[in-house]
């Protein structure tokens, strides 16, 4: 294994100062330095918007969303990480053989009876 | 490319111990100091995941797969428990228009 | 028992397809049948001595008791759920499903030799208590109550699996035996730090759940806040399953550090046995009030898994069914009070031995096993708890579980004085409260084996 030396970490601490030193810089500029070169306002209604270029912004994107999208998303956090336990199976299905693609077929006759039942529910139903 | 267990061993075993238990106390006291339900549950989620980090790796160092099987399992549960919560949550903003675990107040003893 | 967990998983789903049947009438007795079938297939393994799934599940006979005592305390409470949903549109079974889900949570922990099978036992209760916890979705109540356990379970599992990625990191397996192996070999060698501070989350972990001090403060606001049939459930499946679990992983695993953990596990005991007693002399709510009791009850047991004796299993095995019995005839008549006087309090029980003495009795009879009188199986419970710690010289456990056992007498015949000396003081309270058969029938089977343990605790007590 290589060793690494406090010197090694010499060119991370200058990319650091760049990235500060960037940032610093710009803000000192846009706020103090131009607008005194060229006298314009830092601050005002047009300055301070959300820079949208189109029509203008309307409302708060923070609205609640239908209940209806939140039980989808719910469902689909819920069948997706099931798949994680397909990954180890597909890796080894060669060694696994017929009995893994049994117990596969097991896991998966479950999960599919939770999907049978959540559409029987009519969750989801889209109207 | 290398066997990504001897990836995970490239870094000596106790910065992955410190690593992970740096985040799980940061849940820690995530939970402890947060007032919103949902921050409370991402921190717990922060927990659970410096747990899966800590197995993978304990995992690779020993070669023993039970470690990795164990996260799986996790991941299931948690993803389970997020379902179960997020429900809970949503069923209180509907009710109350807040998150915030200051208003479950009317069961004192 | 591997078969029971099977069944339990599958009728399970099949209950929530009968959910889409027209008839709601077959539901409760079939789900009834699931369990019954569940119970005769577990006790089939009886006297055997096996293991399943490569060493992640073992059967003895100890655990087939405890799946037998949760199995039951599932068939007792289901037929109170007969008149529990007023509204026609509650989706009765999926709770039922739900109930089924949680009892194979239960099964799995008191049957693991894997600490994998015991994180998805306990996760499987644990998430489907959080479901029955905010099931009643008008209340606030019940929604403060799902909240606040389901953050702090969600909480004390990331504790509890912390310790057990700190234990494999240790030792390198999740398997009891390998556990105990290694404590074993450490004697020896001296343990690595991980060891310890594994213990320690797991047991914190464990200790969470188990609602005992100083981890308890959960414990007064869930069970006051979910619907009293699912507080019943809680008391009892959740508690036996938990201190089996508990006990199993601390002989099995960690008998050869005894000294370290025996310490931690005595102070939290005499702290929830004060914390339990005392505050629940203050309770005005019924309900609140067998909150605490729960808690203190948890410290009880622990006297029994401190001492770690040779009987200390059986003393757990007899304390958690009269325990249980004595809860299931509480909530039950608590049910029937609430839903016909319209309150949880004291006041509500007043006079009413005069209206239905026998309501009165059966509540009697639980309050007084579980104050431990004797001739009740709560008395004979504390009696095997309290020669464990005498056996291990724990005395000054002993002493305070006696102090506690007295200030219980206290808060437990409040409710019996109510019942008996009070006059009800309005008439709308006078009203005689039509017990419908199938209570009648769980609060007899109740005081009936709350009796019989009380005058022959050698039934169940020879076999072990």
């Amino acid at each position: 294994m290589q060793q690494y030396l406090p010197s090694d970490y010499l060119p991370i601490i200058v990319q650091l100062v760049l990235a500060l030193g960037f940032v610093a810089t710009t803000m000192l500029a846009t706020n103090y330095i131009i607008p005194k070169i060229f006298r314009n306002r830092v601050h005002g209604k047009v300055k301070d918007d959300t820079w949208e270029c189109g029509i203008e912004p309307q409302g708060d994107a923070r609205t609640p969303i239908s209940i209806k999208y939140f039980l989808t998303a719910i469902l689909f956090v819920l069948f997706d990480v099931e798949i994680i336990f397909l990954y180890p199976w597909a890796v080894n299905f060669r060694s696994l053989g017929w009995l893994g693609f049994a117990e596969m077929i097991v896991f998966m006759t479950l999960l599919m009876a939770g999907f049978f039942y959540v559409i029987r529910k009519g969750v989801l139903n889209w109207d | 490319m290398e066997e990504i267990p001897g990836v995970i061993r490239t870094i000596p075993l106790n910065y992955y111990i410190f690593l992970s238990t740096a985040l799980f106390v940061i849940g820690i006291v995530g939970v402890m100091v947060r007032r919103n339900a949902l921050i409370i549950f991402m921190s717990i989620e922060l927990m659970l995941n410096a747990v899966n980090l800590l197995l993978t790796a304990f995992s690779s160092y020993r070669s023993d797969p039970a470690g990795q099987v164990f996260v799986f399992f996790i991941m299931a549960v948690a993803a389970a428990e997020v379902t179960v919560g997020l429900a809970i949550i949503v069923m209180i903003y509907r009710n109350t228009r807040s998150v915030d675990v200051g208003i479950l107040n009317r069961l004192k003893w | 028992m591997f078969y029971s967990v099977v069944l339990l998983s599958i009728f399970g789903i099949l209950n929530l397809f009968l959910g889409f049947l027209k008839s709601r009438a077959w539901l409760l007795p079939v789900t009834l049948l699931f369990l019954a079938t569940a119970l005769v297939v577990t006790l089939t393994d009886w006297n055997k001595s096996l293991f399943f799934w490569n060493y992640m599940m073992s059967t003895d006979n100890v655990s087939v008791a405890f799946a037998t005592i949760i199995i039951v305390s599932a068939m007792l409470i289901l037929p109170l759920s007969r008149f529990y949903f007023p509204n026609a549109a509650a989706p009765v079974p999926e709770y039922y499903a739900i109930l089924l889900f949680s009892v194979v949570g239960a099964i799995l922990m008191v049957t693991y030799e894997n600490i994998i099978m015991l994180f998805l036992g306990l996760e499987t209760l644990s998430i489907a208590m959080y479901i029955l916890a905010g099931s009643d979705k008008r209340n606030p109540r019940s929604h403060e109550a799902a909240l606040k356990y389901f953050l702090m379970g969600a909480f004390a599992t990331g504790i509890l699996l912390f310790g057990v990625a700190m234990l494999y990191g240790a030792t390198g397996t999740f398997n009891l035996s390998g556990l105990a192996q290694y404590v074993r070999t450490t004697l020896v060698n001296g343990a690595s730090p991980m060891l310890y501070l594994g213990l320690t989350l797991v047991l914190i972990g464990i200790l969470f759940k188990l609602s005992v001090a100083p981890f308890h403060f959960w414990t007064p606001d869930v069970y006051d806040g979910t619907p009293t049939l699912f507080t019943a459930f809680m008391a009892t499946v959740v508690k036996t399953a938990g201190f089996a679990a508990l006990y199993k992983i601390l002989s099995v695993s960690f008998t050869g550090i005894y000294s370290v953990w025996w310490i931690t596990l005595a102070a939290t005991s005499v702290l929830t046995l004060l914390i339990g007693n005392i505050t629940a002399v203050y309770q005005q709510s019924f309900k609140r009030m067998l909150a605490y009791s729960s808690i203190s009850h948890a410290g009880y047991l622990l006297i029994a898994v401190t001492a770690m004796g040779q009987t200390s299993q059986s003393s757990i095995l007899f304390y958690s069914l009269a325990y249980t019995l004595a809860t299931i005839t509480s909530f039950a008549v608590l049910i029937l009070v609430n839903e016909n006087r319209a309150g949880e309090s004291f006041s509500a029980f007043n006079g009413l031995a005069r209206h239905n003495p026998f309501l009165a009795f059966a509540l009697t009879v639980a309050m007084c096993s579980l104050a431990g009188i004797p001739l009740t199986g709560g008395f004979f419970g504390k009696f095997y708890i309290f020669i464990n710690a005498l056996e291990k010289g724990l005395l000054f456990l002993l002493v305070v579980a006696v102090l506690m056992s007295a200030v219980g007498i206290y808060y437990y015949f409040r409710v019996v004085i109510a019942m008996y000396m009070r006059g009800s003081d309005d008439n709308a309270v006078a009203d005689r409260i039509i017990v419908p058969k199938s209570y009648a029938a769980v609060l007899a089977i109740t005081t009936f084996l709350t009796i019989l343990l009380g005058v022959a605790p050698d039934l169940l007590v020879r076999y072990f």
